[in-house]
């Protein structure tokens, strides 16, 4: 709970309209895309980092919890305020400042909603390809804090790639500036790689310096549609050994296809899996890539390759892909979601692993993902009103993160750690890492106000 | 309408996955949570908790939402989302009752012509005192700040004779001629077109004439209902579309049409919903609702006007861009007739402006409860517009007509416009 001086001095700050403590507010920010609630006990909108800072400055004072949130998007919880206190909505720092054709690079406030951003930078020719599942509403600054990635990371890499420079609220109120507005930067540690993906809990983005790369002049989308997933889960491994590296490569499994077709109606076939491929370049190389793709797709038993006749057939593939993961609540009322990597060679290997894992608890497991990177999104299917299911459902988390590690893989390409997976943090980090994290959110934090019980497990970092 | 066990179970099919976040029209203009579909079903399952009360800001965010169906549209899990907004809106009106405004132009519009007294009573006064005309094409500007107008907003002004009142559609206003050999048309003006429209209205019956139907114009028919449903009211709704069906049962048709994308959604789909607590009203709504047709539906897909002789000409042609109104593309899936007419159209050069599909941000009484939010919504499809260089932009609703006239004299964007059959 808040005292009421805090709360007018939280109205001071951001002015009284951008700071709510109604009930019907709170329960509105009480929640992420995992579905998790807990009530926060207020919620601001500040419009700049000063106003950041003030309420950083105030909350280690008065030591309430802030946690920093952007649209609430997430697939682990790292904007839903655990322990209450106060959320920090980016929702109205949405301005693009710059864009600079001459040096490649944009300067955006964090609650710029991705696809904006891509919509503006392509209206130039330029590119900015991070691609989470959920640009058409995630954030810059939730991208960040996540270091998200997405279908494109196979070729162009995620988040992380393309930040060259931050302006960061420390969680003691500081501002500071990480990294360069250049293509080069060595001077001191890399701070900026520190602050992607630490999950809102070492310091508030409130202004990004993104690397854009020129426009491919081409692209090409193919869907491959294969009787099994281990058929597609190979044409994956021949593809990469065949040279090629397409911009997207996606897998999809049966059921994947079943949910969403019933969402999208985009005509899917029914089939055991299917790929959605695309290569892009100049004309000439994604014409000679396309072929390629296609042969090496047939022969690992495609039963059909087409290409999207146009960009609005290819839309709506991708709007369909995107429809996925809350499309396969249509089978069963509650799911977890993981998002696991392997070493792309290791793919058919973990697919099967999962297929014999729900075969064996009888749990519906749902596949599909970034197979070009070797990042798949395992989703286990249960009804949260059977106990019984439920607890198996929950097991089956740690098998399917052996599985996994055994194969040399880790337990979250790009939803990060945040609340759901942080008990398994162990599974895959030593003592020693852990304890050195712990340190360094120590050493910024020292308070532990800022997005305190993610990452760690046992919650509470204060 | 849903009850409040549906409503708890819709509810429940939410995943906040957040997709709605990015396509709701007010979420674009207000950025706050409460305002996406996501938030509003968290506040409705909140009340029906009895985690909070009916409050203000409740009844608020509630009504911050246009019924686009924009979210119901994108939704992964295919919530019904505009159905739980409704319900909700239901709840309100049924503890708190309508304004007094509302209350009286819903019970005027039970009735045939029944707006004319007041409304031009109301309007006369207005029209005099508080409104100055802004163009001949555009309508009448308020010059102050009214608590039902807002300053600055352009509104059409009230028709002189009705639609209904014109001496070409009384002459239609008995059954066709049993024994014709061509299709028969009834035609259902909806208010947009009797009171603030008429010359869609006229446009329309040339069309007919040109596509060579035979038509009717029935005139016991009232309100189709869609405004008292959304504002909550569905007492008032069920007694119009009742109406409705006893009227036009009485003229033996092939086809019933409309030129108006709302009242074309309520007489297919509201209807059915509103009479199917009686079975046998239930069997003659669902034969009358099976012969509605939009009126850019009934030209392409039933009537073959594409081609046929009698088409405007012009020297030049007239670049023209479409506007999609929710309650046509979103509630009946009718996107590409319009656009087909208008392609074919021999006076016109289409083309197509960027997001065409988004709303105009006047549905759902919004721009009655909310003028500020509704006209800042339509901001991007001016610019839209702007950017599609068009001439004319044409759309298929007399509400939308209102909205984009108002939006385009608000953003000084030069375009003019129209109904689809307008320009044919």
């Amino acid at each position: 709970m808040l005292i009421d001086a805090v709360k007018k001095e939280l109205q001071r700050i951001v002015g009284v309209e951008h700071a709510s403590f109604s009930k019907e507010a709170l329960l509105c920010y009480a929640y992420d895309a995992t579905n998790i609630r807990k009530m926060p006990d207020a919620v601001v909108f500040p419009k700049n980092a000063e106003e950041v800072s003030l309420i950083l400055k105030m909350a280690n004072a008065e030591r309430f919890p802030v946690v920093p949130r952007g649209a609430g998007s997430g697939f682990t919880g790292g904007s839903v305020p655990v322990d209450g206190g106060v959320v920090l909505s980016t929702e109205r720092m949405r301005e693009i400042h710059s864009i600079d054709e001459a040096n490649l690079t944009a300067t955006v406030a964090p609650g710029v909603i991705t696809w904006e951003l891509q919509q503006e930078v392509e209206k130039r020719g330029l590119f900015y390809p991070p691609d989470p599942t959920s640009l058409n509403f995630s954030t810059i600054g939730g991208n960040i804090a996540e270091n998200a990635g997405g279908p494109r990371a196979v070729k162009y890499g995620v988040t992380r790639d393309y930040v060259l420079g931050l302006e960061v609220v420390l969680p003691t109120g500081e501002i500071i500036n990480t990294g360069v507005k250049t293509a080069k930067g060595v001077v001191g540690y890399d701070l900026t790689r520190l602050i992607v993906g630490s999950e809102g809990t070492l310091g508030v983005v409130t202004k990004a310096v993104l690397r854009l790369i020129p426009l491919p002049e081409s692209t090409r989308t193919l869907l491959a549609v294969f009787p099994e997933l281990a058929d597609a889960a190979s044409a994956v491994s021949g593809i990469i050994k065949a040279r090629i590296t397409p911009s997207t490569l996606e897998i999809v499994d049966s059921i994947s296809i079943r949910c969403v077709e019933e969402y999208a109606n985009v005509g899917l076939p029914k089939a055991g899996s299917f790929l959605i491929i695309e290569v892009d370049g100049t004309v000439e190389g994604t014409s000679k890539e396309a072929d390629e793709v296609r042969r090496v797709c047939l022969e690992n038993r495609a039963s059909s390759v087409d290409e999207a006749v146009d960009k609005k057939e290819a839309r709506n593939l991708w709007k369909a892909r995107r429809a996925i993961s809350a499309s396969l609540f249509r089978i069963k009322p509650n799911k977890i979601n993981e998002d696991v990597v392997v070493p792309r060679s290791e793919i058919p290997a973990l697919v099967s692993g999962i297929s014999g894992i729900a075969q064996r608890r009888g749990l519906l497991i749902a596949c599909f993902g970034h197979a070009g990177d070797g990042n798949i999104h395992v989703n286990i299917m249960y009804d949260g009103k059977d106990a019984k299911e439920s607890e198996v459902a929950h097991e089956t988390v740690g098998e399917v993160f052996k599985l996994t590690l055994s194969l040399g893989g880790t337990i979250s390409g790009e939803h990060g750690v945040g609340i759901t997976k942080a008990p398994y943090l162990a599974m895959e980090l030593g003592s020693d890492a852990i304890s050195l994290m712990k340190r360094i959110k120590a050493n910024f934090d020292p308070n532990g106000i800022l997005n305190p019980g993610k990452v760690f497990a046992g919650g509470h970092s204060r | 309408m849903m009850n409040s066990e549906l409503l708890r179970k819709e509810i429940g099919r939410c995943v906040v996955c957040g997709t709605c976040r990015s396509v709701c029209p007010t979420t674009r203009v207000l950025n706050r949570e409460t305002s996406c579909a996501r938030g509003k079903l968290t506040l409705i399952g909140a009340l029906s908790n009895g985690e909070i009360q009916m409050s203000e800001e409740y009844v608020r965010h509630i009504k911050e939402c246009a019924l686009c169906g924009a979210c119901k549209d994108s939704c992964p899990n295919g919530v019904d989302t505009v159905g739980a907004f409704v319900a909700a809106r239901a709840e309100i009106v049924a503890k708190q009752g309508l304004p007094f405004a509302a209350q009286m132009i819903l019970k005027a519009l039970i009735d045939p012509g029944g707006l004319k007294g007041t409304a031009i009573k109301i309007a006369g006064a207005l029209q005099g005192l508080f409104l100055k005309d802004a163009s001949a094409e555009a309508g009448l500007v308020s010059r102050f700040s009214l608590p039902v107008i807002g300053g600055g907003r352009l509104l059409p002004p009230l028709a002189k004779q009705t639609f209904l009142e014109m001496s070409r559609v009384k002459t239609l206003a008995v059954p066709i001629a049993q024994g014709t050999s061509v299709k028969k048309v009834a035609f259902y003006a909806g208010c947009g077109v009797n009171y603030l429209m008429p010359q869609v209205g006229s446009a329309t019956l040339d069309v007919l004439e040109r596509a060579g139907v035979a038509i009717c114009v029935p005139p016991e028919q009232v309100c189709c209902g869609m405004p008292a449903y959304s504002m909550g009211d569905k007492d008032t709704a069920r007694a119009m579309a009742l109406k409705n069906l006893e009227a036009f049962e009485a003229y033996d048709v092939d086809y019933i049409t409309t030129s108006c994308a709302t009242c074309g959604h309520g007489l297919k789909k509201l209807f059915k919903e509103l009479l199917s607590d009686d079975p046998a009203l239930s069997r003659r709504v669902s034969a009358f609702s099976a012969k509605v047709r939009d009126i850019t539906e009934l030209l392409t897909n039933e009537l073959g006007f594409i081609g046929k002789a009698g088409a405007k000409a012009a020297e030049e042609k007239v670049t023209v861009t479409y506007h999609d109104p929710c309650h046509l593309n979103r509630a009946q899936g009718i996107r590409r007739e319009p656009r087909a007419l208008l392609a074919n159209a021999p006076s016109l050069s289409y083309k197509e402006m960027r997001f065409p599909c988004s709303c105009c941000g006047l549905g759902g009484g919004l721009s009655t409860t909310n003028y500020d939010l509704s006209i800042e919504i339509s901001r991007r499809k001016a610019e839209s517009i702007a950017l599609s260089g068009a001439q004319v932009v044409a759309t298929a609703c007399p509400g939308c007509i209102v909205q984009l006239r108002d939006a385009l004299h608000r953003y000084g964007v030069d375009a003019k416009v129209a109904h689809v059959v307008e320009l044919l």
